[in-house]
Protein backbone atom coordinates (compact mmCIF):
# COMPACT_ATOMS: atom_id res chain seq x y z
CA UNK A 1 0.00 0.00 0.00
CA UNK A 2 1.80 3.66 -1.22
CA UNK A 3 2.21 6.05 1.48
CA UNK A 4 -1.36 7.89 1.36
CA UNK A 5 0.62 11.52 2.32
CA UNK A 6 3.26 11.56 -0.65
CA UNK A 7 4.30 8.97 -2.89
CA UNK A 8 7.41 10.21 -4.66
CA UNK A 9 5.78 7.47 -7.46
CA UNK A 10 2.75 9.45 -7.59
CA UNK A 11 3.62 13.01 -6.92
CA UNK A 12 6.33 12.58 -10.18
CA UNK A 13 2.86 11.81 -12.20
CA UNK A 14 1.03 14.39 -11.08
CA UNK A 15 3.74 17.16 -11.49
CA UNK A 16 3.98 15.73 -15.04
CA UNK A 17 0.03 16.83 -15.55
CA UNK A 18 0.62 19.82 -13.68
CA UNK A 19 3.63 20.91 -16.01
CA UNK A 20 1.49 20.20 -18.93
CA UNK A 21 -1.22 21.83 -17.88
CA UNK A 22 0.85 25.01 -16.99
CA UNK A 23 2.57 24.65 -20.22
CA UNK A 24 -1.02 24.84 -22.05
CA UNK A 25 -2.64 27.48 -20.12
CA UNK A 26 -0.28 29.57 -18.26
CA UNK A 27 3.55 29.81 -19.69
CA UNK A 28 2.55 31.57 -22.94
CA UNK A 29 0.94 34.25 -20.61
CA UNK A 30 3.88 34.71 -18.69
CA UNK A 31 6.59 34.67 -21.32
CA UNK A 32 4.02 36.98 -22.96
CA UNK A 33 4.44 39.64 -20.00
CA UNK A 34 8.08 39.08 -20.13
CA UNK A 35 8.20 40.44 -23.92
CA UNK A 36 6.76 43.45 -22.45
CA UNK A 37 10.21 44.91 -23.61
CA UNK A 38 10.31 44.48 -27.07
CA UNK A 39 6.67 45.86 -27.21
CA UNK A 40 7.65 49.12 -25.57
CA UNK A 41 11.04 49.10 -27.55
CA UNK A 42 9.38 49.33 -30.73
CA UNK A 43 6.72 51.64 -29.36
CA UNK A 44 9.72 53.63 -28.31
CA UNK A 45 11.15 53.22 -31.67
CA UNK A 46 8.14 54.23 -34.12
CA UNK A 47 7.63 57.59 -31.96
CA UNK A 48 10.87 58.86 -32.00
CA UNK A 49 10.80 57.71 -35.82
CA UNK A 50 7.30 59.86 -35.93
CA UNK A 51 8.16 62.75 -33.97
CA UNK A 52 12.29 63.32 -33.84
CA UNK A 53 12.99 61.77 -37.03
CA UNK A 54 15.58 59.55 -35.48
CA UNK A 55 15.81 55.57 -34.60
CA UNK A 56 16.16 55.86 -30.81
CA UNK A 57 15.05 52.98 -28.70
CA UNK A 58 14.41 52.90 -24.41
CA UNK A 59 16.63 53.85 -22.73
CA UNK A 60 17.96 51.57 -19.21
CA UNK A 61 15.39 53.52 -17.01
CA UNK A 62 12.55 52.85 -19.39
CA UNK A 63 13.27 49.25 -19.68
CA UNK A 64 13.85 48.92 -16.38
CA UNK A 65 10.59 50.60 -15.56
CA UNK A 66 8.55 48.36 -17.76
CA UNK A 67 10.37 45.42 -16.26
CA UNK A 68 9.06 46.48 -13.13
CA UNK A 69 5.60 47.05 -14.79
CA UNK A 70 5.58 43.09 -15.87
CA UNK A 71 6.52 41.96 -12.76
CA UNK A 72 3.59 43.12 -11.52
CA UNK A 73 1.35 42.22 -13.99
CA UNK A 74 2.71 38.74 -13.69
CA UNK A 75 1.82 38.90 -9.91
CA UNK A 76 -1.68 39.83 -10.73
CA UNK A 77 -1.65 37.30 -13.22
CA UNK A 78 -0.81 34.92 -10.51
CA UNK A 79 -4.57 34.71 -9.20
CA UNK A 80 -5.39 33.40 -12.38
CA UNK A 81 -3.15 30.55 -12.48
CA UNK A 82 -5.00 28.30 -9.68
CA UNK A 83 -7.69 30.38 -9.68
CA UNK A 84 -10.44 28.10 -11.69
CA UNK A 85 -10.37 26.02 -8.06
CA UNK A 86 -12.54 27.99 -6.88
CA UNK A 87 -15.10 27.27 -9.80
CA UNK A 88 -17.12 24.54 -8.69
CA UNK A 89 -16.44 22.06 -12.19
CA UNK A 90 -13.10 22.66 -12.76
CA UNK A 91 -12.38 22.90 -9.04
CA UNK A 92 -14.31 19.85 -7.90
CA UNK A 93 -12.38 17.95 -11.08
CA UNK A 94 -8.85 19.09 -9.32
CA UNK A 95 -10.13 17.84 -6.21
CA UNK A 96 -10.89 14.66 -7.41
CA UNK A 97 -7.31 13.72 -9.11
CA UNK A 98 -5.77 10.91 -7.20
CA UNK A 99 -2.71 12.58 -5.58
CA UNK A 100 -2.67 13.77 -2.11
CA UNK A 101 -2.30 17.04 -1.35
CA UNK A 102 0.51 17.76 0.37
CA UNK A 103 1.91 16.56 -3.51
CA UNK A 104 -0.71 18.75 -5.53
CA UNK A 105 0.47 21.49 -3.01
CA UNK A 106 4.53 20.74 -3.66
CA UNK A 107 3.88 20.64 -7.14
CA UNK A 108 1.63 23.96 -7.08
CA UNK A 109 4.34 25.71 -5.27
CA UNK A 110 7.26 24.20 -7.48
CA UNK A 111 5.47 25.75 -10.25
CA UNK A 112 4.44 29.19 -8.53
CA UNK A 113 7.82 29.73 -7.57
CA UNK A 114 10.28 28.29 -9.62
CA UNK A 115 8.98 27.27 -13.23
CA UNK A 116 7.10 30.62 -14.30
CA UNK A 117 9.17 33.13 -12.63
CA UNK A 118 12.60 31.87 -14.01
CA UNK A 119 10.41 31.17 -17.44
CA UNK A 120 9.42 35.27 -16.68
CA UNK A 121 12.75 36.69 -16.16
CA UNK A 122 14.74 34.31 -18.74
CA UNK A 123 11.89 35.70 -21.49
CA UNK A 124 12.11 39.56 -20.10
CA UNK A 125 16.47 39.22 -19.67
CA UNK A 126 16.58 37.28 -22.91
CA UNK A 127 15.01 40.07 -25.14
CA UNK A 128 16.42 42.67 -23.26
CA UNK A 129 19.80 41.23 -23.97
CA UNK A 130 19.10 40.17 -27.77
CA UNK A 131 17.20 44.40 -27.89
CA UNK A 132 20.37 45.45 -26.60
CA UNK A 133 23.01 43.20 -29.16
CA UNK A 134 20.88 44.11 -32.18
CA UNK A 135 20.42 48.03 -31.48
CA UNK A 136 23.54 49.98 -30.33
CA UNK A 137 21.00 53.23 -29.03
CA UNK A 138 19.60 51.05 -26.39
CA UNK A 139 23.07 50.99 -24.58
CA UNK A 140 23.62 48.53 -21.82
CA UNK A 141 21.61 45.25 -21.45
CA UNK A 142 19.57 45.06 -17.93
CA UNK A 143 21.90 42.17 -16.77
CA UNK A 144 25.43 43.78 -17.43
CA UNK A 145 23.74 47.34 -15.44
CA UNK A 146 22.61 44.99 -12.82
CA UNK A 147 25.70 43.35 -12.43
CA UNK A 148 27.79 46.19 -12.54
CA UNK A 149 25.18 48.02 -10.49
CA UNK A 150 25.60 45.63 -8.01
CA UNK A 151 28.89 46.68 -7.35
CA UNK A 152 28.47 50.07 -7.51
CA UNK A 153 25.55 50.32 -5.45
CA UNK A 154 27.87 48.08 -2.87
CA UNK A 155 31.25 50.54 -3.26
CA UNK A 156 29.05 53.34 -3.40
CA UNK A 157 27.48 52.66 0.59
CA UNK A 158 31.38 51.44 1.41
CA UNK A 159 32.86 54.90 0.52
CA UNK A 160 30.65 57.23 2.74
CA UNK A 161 33.88 59.48 3.11
CA UNK A 162 37.93 59.62 3.49
CA UNK A 163 37.89 58.52 7.40
CA UNK A 164 35.08 55.50 7.60
CA UNK A 165 34.27 52.96 5.78
CA UNK A 166 30.90 51.35 6.31
CA UNK A 167 30.39 47.34 5.74
CA UNK A 168 26.75 46.30 4.72
CA UNK A 169 26.49 42.32 4.47
CA UNK A 170 25.06 41.88 0.52
CA UNK A 171 23.48 38.21 1.06
CA UNK A 172 20.74 39.97 3.21
CA UNK A 173 20.01 42.18 0.45
CA UNK A 174 20.05 39.46 -2.32
CA UNK A 175 17.68 37.54 0.33
CA UNK A 176 15.83 39.80 0.70
CA UNK A 177 14.89 40.53 -3.24
CA UNK A 178 14.18 36.69 -3.38
CA UNK A 179 11.85 36.45 -0.16
CA UNK A 180 9.80 39.35 -1.06
CA UNK A 181 9.37 38.44 -4.54
CA UNK A 182 8.13 34.97 -3.61
CA UNK A 183 5.99 36.49 -1.41
CA UNK A 184 4.32 38.41 -3.64
CA UNK A 185 3.21 35.87 -6.38
CA UNK A 186 2.28 33.71 -3.09
CA UNK A 187 0.32 36.13 -2.12
CA UNK A 188 -1.74 36.75 -5.11
CA UNK A 189 -2.15 32.69 -5.54
CA UNK A 190 -3.42 32.62 -2.33
CA UNK A 191 -6.15 34.93 -2.87
CA UNK A 192 -6.70 33.67 -6.76
CA UNK A 193 -7.96 30.33 -4.74
CA UNK A 194 -9.69 31.93 -1.99
CA UNK A 195 -12.20 34.61 -3.24
CA UNK A 196 -14.41 33.16 -5.85
CA UNK A 197 -15.10 36.77 -7.68
CA UNK A 198 -13.21 39.71 -7.96
CA UNK A 199 -9.76 37.94 -6.93
CA UNK A 200 -7.60 41.38 -8.13
CA UNK A 201 -9.85 43.93 -6.01
CA UNK A 202 -9.53 41.27 -3.08
CA UNK A 203 -6.33 40.79 -3.59
CA UNK A 204 -5.98 44.38 -3.34
CA UNK A 205 -8.50 45.51 -0.32
CA UNK A 206 -6.33 42.99 2.11
CA UNK A 207 -2.62 43.91 0.98
CA UNK A 208 -3.91 47.94 1.61
CA UNK A 209 -4.77 46.12 5.59
CA UNK A 210 -1.41 44.15 5.63
CA UNK A 211 0.84 47.05 4.13
CA UNK A 212 -0.29 49.30 6.80
CA UNK A 213 0.22 46.42 9.62
CA UNK A 214 3.90 46.15 8.43
CA UNK A 215 5.14 49.57 7.83
CA UNK A 216 4.05 50.88 11.48
CA UNK A 217 6.04 47.48 12.32
CA UNK A 218 9.36 48.33 10.03
CA UNK A 219 8.85 52.57 10.65
CA UNK A 220 8.74 51.89 14.36
CA UNK A 221 11.56 49.47 14.31
CA UNK A 222 13.78 51.10 11.94
CA UNK A 223 12.99 54.86 13.66
CA UNK A 224 14.29 53.37 17.13
CA UNK A 225 17.14 52.67 15.31
CA UNK A 226 17.86 55.71 13.58
CA UNK A 227 17.16 57.45 16.96
CA UNK A 228 20.08 55.81 18.44
CA UNK A 229 22.10 56.48 15.91
CA UNK A 230 25.11 59.00 16.50
CA UNK A 231 25.60 61.47 13.11
CA UNK A 232 29.45 60.65 13.32
CA UNK A 233 29.25 56.71 14.64
CA UNK A 234 29.48 54.67 11.45
CA UNK A 235 29.55 51.51 12.86
CA UNK A 236 26.78 52.23 14.69
CA UNK A 237 24.88 53.31 11.63
CA UNK A 238 26.49 49.95 9.83
CA UNK A 239 24.80 47.51 12.22
CA UNK A 240 21.45 49.25 12.67
CA UNK A 241 21.36 49.36 8.89
CA UNK A 242 22.01 45.38 8.68
CA UNK A 243 19.79 44.87 11.66
CA UNK A 244 17.34 46.14 9.35
CA UNK A 245 17.72 44.40 7.02
CA UNK A 246 18.11 40.96 8.72
CA UNK A 247 14.65 42.22 10.28
CA UNK A 248 13.21 43.07 7.06
CA UNK A 249 14.20 39.46 5.87
CA UNK A 250 12.63 37.95 8.86
CA UNK A 251 9.35 39.57 8.43
CA UNK A 252 9.32 38.75 4.44
CA UNK A 253 10.51 34.90 5.29
CA UNK A 254 7.54 34.93 7.67
CA UNK A 255 5.11 35.87 5.58
CA UNK A 256 6.27 33.91 2.94
CA UNK A 257 6.16 31.11 4.98
CA UNK A 258 2.27 32.07 6.10
CA UNK A 259 1.68 32.13 2.64
CA UNK A 260 2.98 28.74 2.14
CA UNK A 261 0.95 27.60 4.99
CA UNK A 262 -1.90 29.11 3.87
CA UNK A 263 -1.98 28.02 0.32
CA UNK A 264 -1.74 24.21 1.67
CA UNK A 265 -4.52 24.65 4.63
CA UNK A 266 -6.56 26.33 1.61
CA UNK A 267 -6.20 23.23 -0.53
CA UNK A 268 -7.06 21.15 2.32
CA UNK A 269 -10.00 22.78 3.19
CA UNK A 270 -11.55 23.59 -0.15
CA UNK A 271 -15.03 22.12 -0.60
CA UNK A 272 -17.73 21.95 -3.04
CA UNK B 1 -19.30 -1.15 0.90
CA UNK B 2 -19.99 2.62 1.95
CA UNK B 3 -21.15 3.05 5.03
CA UNK B 4 -23.55 6.35 6.52
CA UNK B 5 -23.68 6.50 10.00
CA UNK B 6 -26.05 9.61 11.54
CA UNK B 7 -24.57 11.78 8.78
CA UNK B 8 -26.63 15.44 9.08
CA UNK B 9 -25.33 18.53 6.74
CA UNK B 10 -27.12 21.83 6.34
CA UNK B 11 -26.46 25.56 4.95
CA UNK B 12 -26.10 27.54 7.42
CA UNK B 13 -29.81 27.28 9.15
CA UNK B 14 -31.31 25.48 6.14
CA UNK B 15 -30.67 21.89 7.48
CA UNK B 16 -30.79 19.80 3.84
CA UNK B 17 -29.74 16.20 5.59
CA UNK B 18 -30.45 14.74 8.88
CA UNK B 19 -29.06 11.91 10.53
CA UNK B 20 -28.80 9.48 7.55
CA UNK B 21 -28.38 5.90 8.00
CA UNK B 22 -28.16 3.75 5.32
CA UNK B 23 -25.00 0.97 3.90
CA UNK B 24 -24.46 0.80 -0.08
CA UNK B 25 -22.90 -2.37 -1.59
CA UNK B 26 -21.09 -2.76 -3.95
CA UNK B 27 -22.44 -4.92 -7.42
CA UNK B 28 -25.56 -2.64 -7.15
CA UNK B 29 -26.92 0.31 -8.99
CA UNK B 30 -28.03 3.08 -6.65
CA UNK B 31 -31.18 5.41 -8.34
CA UNK B 32 -31.08 8.47 -5.65
CA UNK B 33 -34.33 9.91 -6.46
CA UNK B 34 -35.97 12.94 -4.47
CA UNK B 35 -37.69 16.66 -5.52
CA UNK B 36 -35.39 19.68 -5.97
CA UNK B 37 -33.59 20.57 -3.23
CA UNK B 38 -33.93 17.87 -0.99
CA UNK B 39 -30.19 17.14 -0.86
CA UNK B 40 -29.16 14.61 -3.71
CA UNK B 41 -26.22 16.78 -5.00
CA UNK B 42 -25.21 17.54 -1.53
CA UNK B 43 -24.98 13.67 -0.47
CA UNK B 44 -23.00 12.78 -3.42
CA UNK B 45 -20.51 15.44 -2.69
CA UNK B 46 -20.19 14.05 0.80
CA UNK B 47 -19.85 10.64 -0.26
CA UNK B 48 -17.21 11.56 -2.67
CA UNK B 49 -15.17 13.87 -0.17
CA UNK B 50 -15.84 17.38 -2.24
CA UNK B 51 -18.01 18.24 1.88
CA UNK B 52 -17.43 17.56 5.16
CA UNK B 53 -19.97 16.04 6.97
CA UNK B 54 -21.32 18.09 10.03
CA UNK B 55 -22.22 15.14 12.04
CA UNK B 56 -21.98 11.92 11.66
CA UNK B 57 -19.65 9.29 9.34
CA UNK B 58 -19.39 8.35 6.10
CA UNK B 59 -16.91 5.46 5.86
CA UNK B 60 -15.97 4.12 2.52
CA UNK B 61 -13.82 0.84 2.24
CA UNK B 62 -12.29 1.96 6.41
CA UNK B 63 -11.55 5.43 4.84
CA UNK B 64 -13.14 9.26 5.29
CA UNK B 65 -14.04 10.15 1.94
CA UNK B 66 -12.58 14.05 2.95
CA UNK B 67 -9.51 12.85 4.16
CA UNK B 68 -9.21 12.98 -0.02
CA UNK B 69 -6.03 9.96 0.21
CA UNK B 70 -5.03 8.99 -3.25
CA UNK B 71 -5.82 5.52 -2.51
CA UNK B 72 -9.38 6.46 -2.45
CA UNK B 73 -9.78 8.70 -4.66
CA UNK B 74 -8.35 6.39 -7.04
CA UNK B 75 -10.88 4.21 -6.55
CA UNK B 76 -13.59 6.70 -7.02
CA UNK B 77 -14.88 8.77 -9.18
CA UNK B 78 -17.49 11.70 -8.86
CA UNK B 79 -19.23 13.04 -12.27
CA UNK B 80 -21.27 16.49 -11.45
CA UNK B 81 -23.70 17.66 -13.28
CA UNK B 82 -22.39 20.18 -15.01
CA UNK B 83 -18.92 18.75 -16.28
CA UNK B 84 -16.25 21.18 -16.67
CA UNK B 85 -14.81 21.84 -20.52
CA UNK B 86 -11.48 21.46 -21.15
CA UNK B 87 -9.18 23.00 -23.67
CA UNK B 88 -7.89 19.75 -24.84
CA UNK B 89 -8.47 17.20 -27.39
CA UNK B 90 -10.61 14.61 -26.36
CA UNK B 91 -7.84 11.90 -26.72
CA UNK B 92 -5.39 14.55 -25.42
CA UNK B 93 -7.12 14.79 -22.45
CA UNK B 94 -7.58 11.25 -21.52
CA UNK B 95 -3.63 10.43 -22.40
CA UNK B 96 -2.87 13.42 -20.00
CA UNK B 97 -5.42 13.36 -17.39
CA UNK B 98 -5.82 9.50 -16.98
CA UNK B 99 -2.60 8.48 -15.96
CA UNK B 100 -3.62 10.06 -12.25
CA UNK B 101 -5.38 7.24 -12.21
CA UNK B 102 -3.74 3.75 -11.31
CA UNK B 103 -6.34 1.44 -13.18
CA UNK B 104 -7.02 4.13 -16.26
CA UNK B 105 -7.38 2.53 -20.01
CA UNK B 106 -6.99 4.82 -23.01
CA UNK B 107 -8.11 2.17 -24.91
CA UNK B 108 -11.47 1.66 -23.27
CA UNK B 109 -11.81 5.65 -23.00
CA UNK B 110 -11.76 5.65 -27.24
CA UNK B 111 -13.67 2.51 -27.45
CA UNK B 112 -16.20 4.31 -25.45
CA UNK B 113 -15.89 7.60 -27.07
CA UNK B 114 -16.74 6.03 -30.38
CA UNK B 115 -19.68 4.06 -29.01
CA UNK B 116 -21.02 7.48 -28.19
CA UNK B 117 -20.12 8.90 -31.67
CA UNK B 118 -17.84 11.49 -30.53
CA UNK B 119 -14.76 13.02 -32.48
CA UNK B 120 -11.71 12.04 -29.74
CA UNK B 121 -10.00 14.77 -32.17
CA UNK B 122 -12.13 17.63 -31.11
CA UNK B 123 -11.69 19.99 -28.63
CA UNK B 124 -13.56 19.47 -25.35
CA UNK B 125 -14.05 23.65 -25.12
CA UNK B 126 -15.90 22.94 -28.43
CA UNK B 127 -17.76 20.35 -28.28
CA UNK B 128 -21.97 20.35 -26.95
CA UNK B 129 -23.08 20.15 -23.95
CA UNK B 130 -23.94 16.43 -24.78
CA UNK B 131 -20.96 16.04 -26.11
CA UNK B 132 -18.91 16.90 -23.21
CA UNK B 133 -21.06 14.98 -21.19
CA UNK B 134 -20.57 12.14 -22.66
CA UNK B 135 -16.65 12.45 -23.23
CA UNK B 136 -16.17 12.76 -19.15
CA UNK B 137 -18.27 9.93 -18.97
CA UNK B 138 -16.20 8.05 -20.91
CA UNK B 139 -13.49 9.07 -18.91
CA UNK B 140 -15.28 8.33 -16.13
CA UNK B 141 -15.62 4.30 -17.48
CA UNK B 142 -12.23 4.37 -18.25
CA UNK B 143 -10.73 4.76 -14.74
CA UNK B 144 -12.31 1.40 -13.85
CA UNK B 145 -13.31 3.10 -10.38
CA UNK B 146 -14.73 0.72 -7.89
CA UNK B 147 -17.36 3.68 -6.68
CA UNK B 148 -19.29 6.05 -9.01
CA UNK B 149 -21.37 9.11 -7.83
CA UNK B 150 -22.89 10.06 -10.98
CA UNK B 151 -25.03 13.42 -11.54
CA UNK B 152 -27.86 13.49 -13.32
CA UNK B 153 -25.97 11.98 -15.84
CA UNK B 154 -28.71 11.86 -18.85
CA UNK B 155 -29.22 15.19 -18.50
CA UNK B 156 -27.91 16.88 -22.20
CA UNK B 157 -27.51 13.99 -23.34
CA UNK B 158 -30.11 12.94 -26.57
CA UNK B 159 -32.47 9.99 -27.00
CA UNK B 160 -29.75 7.46 -28.51
CA UNK B 161 -27.04 9.31 -26.43
CA UNK B 162 -29.28 8.10 -22.97
CA UNK B 163 -29.70 4.18 -24.48
CA UNK B 164 -25.89 4.13 -25.55
CA UNK B 165 -25.27 5.57 -21.28
CA UNK B 166 -27.33 2.74 -20.09
CA UNK B 167 -25.53 0.10 -22.57
CA UNK B 168 -22.24 1.44 -20.96
CA UNK B 169 -22.69 1.64 -17.53
CA UNK B 170 -23.77 -1.96 -17.67
CA UNK B 171 -21.39 -3.29 -19.46
CA UNK B 172 -17.67 -0.87 -18.95
CA UNK B 173 -18.02 -1.18 -14.62
CA UNK B 174 -16.83 -3.93 -12.54
CA UNK B 175 -19.50 -6.11 -11.53
CA UNK B 176 -18.55 -5.09 -8.00
CA UNK B 177 -18.93 -1.58 -8.14
CA UNK B 178 -21.28 0.64 -6.38
CA UNK B 179 -22.83 3.10 -8.46
CA UNK B 180 -25.17 6.17 -7.11
CA UNK B 181 -26.69 7.86 -9.62
CA UNK B 182 -28.86 10.98 -8.70
CA UNK B 183 -31.70 11.63 -11.50
CA UNK B 184 -35.21 13.18 -11.99
CA UNK B 185 -35.01 11.23 -15.44
CA UNK B 186 -36.29 8.15 -13.78
CA UNK B 187 -37.49 6.95 -17.50
CA UNK B 188 -34.04 7.16 -18.55
CA UNK B 189 -32.54 4.75 -16.25
CA UNK B 190 -35.43 2.54 -14.64
CA UNK B 191 -33.93 -0.16 -16.69
CA UNK B 192 -30.80 -0.19 -14.40
CA UNK B 193 -31.10 1.31 -11.43
CA UNK B 194 -31.63 -1.23 -8.55
CA UNK B 195 -31.96 -0.17 -5.33
CA UNK B 196 -33.92 2.97 -5.22
CA UNK B 197 -33.39 5.25 -2.63
CA UNK B 198 -35.36 8.15 -2.46
CA UNK B 199 -34.55 11.46 -0.33
CA UNK B 200 -36.95 13.90 1.33
CA UNK B 201 -36.78 16.95 3.51
CA UNK B 202 -33.83 15.87 6.05
CA UNK B 203 -34.97 12.05 5.30
CA UNK B 204 -34.78 9.01 3.32
CA UNK B 205 -38.12 7.87 2.51
CA UNK B 206 -37.34 4.70 0.96
CA UNK B 207 -33.95 2.60 0.23
CA UNK B 208 -34.80 -0.89 -0.80
CA UNK B 209 -33.99 -3.34 -3.60
CA UNK B 210 -36.50 -3.39 -7.08
CA UNK B 211 -37.42 -6.87 -5.44
CA UNK B 212 -38.42 -5.49 -2.07
CA UNK B 213 -40.43 -2.86 -3.64
CA UNK B 214 -42.60 -5.63 -5.63
CA UNK B 215 -42.82 -7.78 -2.46
CA UNK B 216 -44.35 -4.96 -0.58
CA UNK B 217 -46.01 -2.90 -3.26
CA UNK B 218 -48.15 -4.12 -6.35
CA UNK B 219 -48.17 -1.84 -9.29
CA UNK B 220 -51.84 -2.28 -11.06
CA UNK B 221 -51.93 -1.54 -14.46
CA UNK B 222 -55.60 -2.07 -15.10
CA UNK B 223 -58.56 0.11 -14.91
CA UNK B 224 -59.98 -1.09 -11.61
CA UNK B 225 -59.99 0.55 -8.90
CA UNK B 226 -58.66 -0.63 -6.03
CA UNK B 227 -59.57 0.41 -2.43
CA UNK B 228 -56.43 1.02 -0.98
CA UNK B 229 -54.39 2.85 -3.63
CA UNK B 230 -51.70 5.10 -2.64
CA UNK B 231 -51.35 6.34 -5.91
CA UNK B 232 -53.43 6.49 -9.18
CA UNK B 233 -52.75 7.89 -12.53
CA UNK B 234 -54.83 8.18 -15.72
CA UNK B 235 -52.47 7.91 -18.44
CA UNK B 236 -53.48 7.87 -22.30
CA UNK B 237 -52.20 3.90 -21.99
CA UNK B 238 -54.63 3.09 -19.12
CA UNK B 239 -54.43 3.86 -15.50
CA UNK B 240 -51.38 3.05 -13.03
CA UNK B 241 -52.25 1.84 -9.27
CA UNK B 242 -49.87 1.74 -5.83
CA UNK B 243 -51.26 0.11 -3.39
CA UNK B 244 -49.99 -2.47 -0.49
CA UNK B 245 -48.94 -5.56 -2.08
CA UNK B 246 -51.34 -8.21 0.78
CA UNK B 247 -51.73 -10.85 -2.17
CA UNK B 248 -48.33 -11.50 -2.60
CA UNK B 249 -48.53 -10.99 -6.93
CA UNK B 250 -45.90 -10.11 -8.83
CA UNK B 251 -45.44 -6.73 -10.80
CA UNK B 252 -43.60 -4.33 -12.70
CA UNK B 253 -42.41 -1.64 -10.52
CA UNK B 254 -43.11 1.80 -12.23
CA UNK B 255 -40.34 4.38 -10.57
CA UNK B 256 -42.47 7.29 -11.41
CA UNK B 257 -45.60 6.27 -10.09
CA UNK B 258 -43.57 4.86 -7.04
CA UNK B 259 -42.04 8.13 -6.48
CA UNK B 260 -45.41 9.58 -6.33
CA UNK B 261 -46.96 7.17 -4.25
CA UNK B 262 -43.96 7.35 -1.85
CA UNK B 263 -44.51 11.39 -1.22
CA UNK B 264 -48.13 11.08 -1.07
CA UNK B 265 -48.22 8.32 1.67
CA UNK B 266 -44.77 9.26 3.55
CA UNK B 267 -45.90 7.34 6.65
CA UNK B 268 -47.65 4.29 5.34
CA UNK B 269 -44.48 3.59 3.00
CA UNK B 270 -41.92 4.17 5.54
CA UNK B 271 -43.92 2.15 7.72
CA UNK B 272 -44.78 -0.91 5.15
CA UNK B 273 -40.26 -0.43 4.51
Amino acid sequence: MKNEIFSGQRFWTYFKYDLVQMWRNHVKAAVGIGLAGLIVYFVVVLFNLTFNGTWQGPGITGRFFTFFLASFALELYYTRIYGYLTDKRKGSAWLMMPASTVEKWVSMLIMACIVLPVLFFLASFLVDGVLCALDPTVGKSMVSVLAGGWQSFVSALTDVNDEYTLTLNVAPLGWGILLSTWANLLYFLLCGICFKRNKILGAFAIAFGLSILSSIFMSSFSLSLVEDMQADNIAMAEANINRIMVWANALSAVFAAALVGGIFWRLKTLKH
Amino acid sequence: MISIQNLSFSYGSKGVLKNITMELKGGNIYGLLGENGVGKTTLLTLLCGLKKPQTGTIDTDGRAPYDRQPGLLAEQFYLPDEVAPVRNRARQFGLETGRLWPKYEQAKFLSILREFEVDENQRMDKMSAGQLKKTWIAFALACNARHYFLDEPTNGLDIPSKSQFRKAITRYTAEDACIVISTHQVRDLEEIIDPIIILDKEDVLLNASLQQISEKLFFDYSNTLHANALYLEQTPAGAIQVYPNTTGGESKVNLEALFNAVHAHKDVVKALF
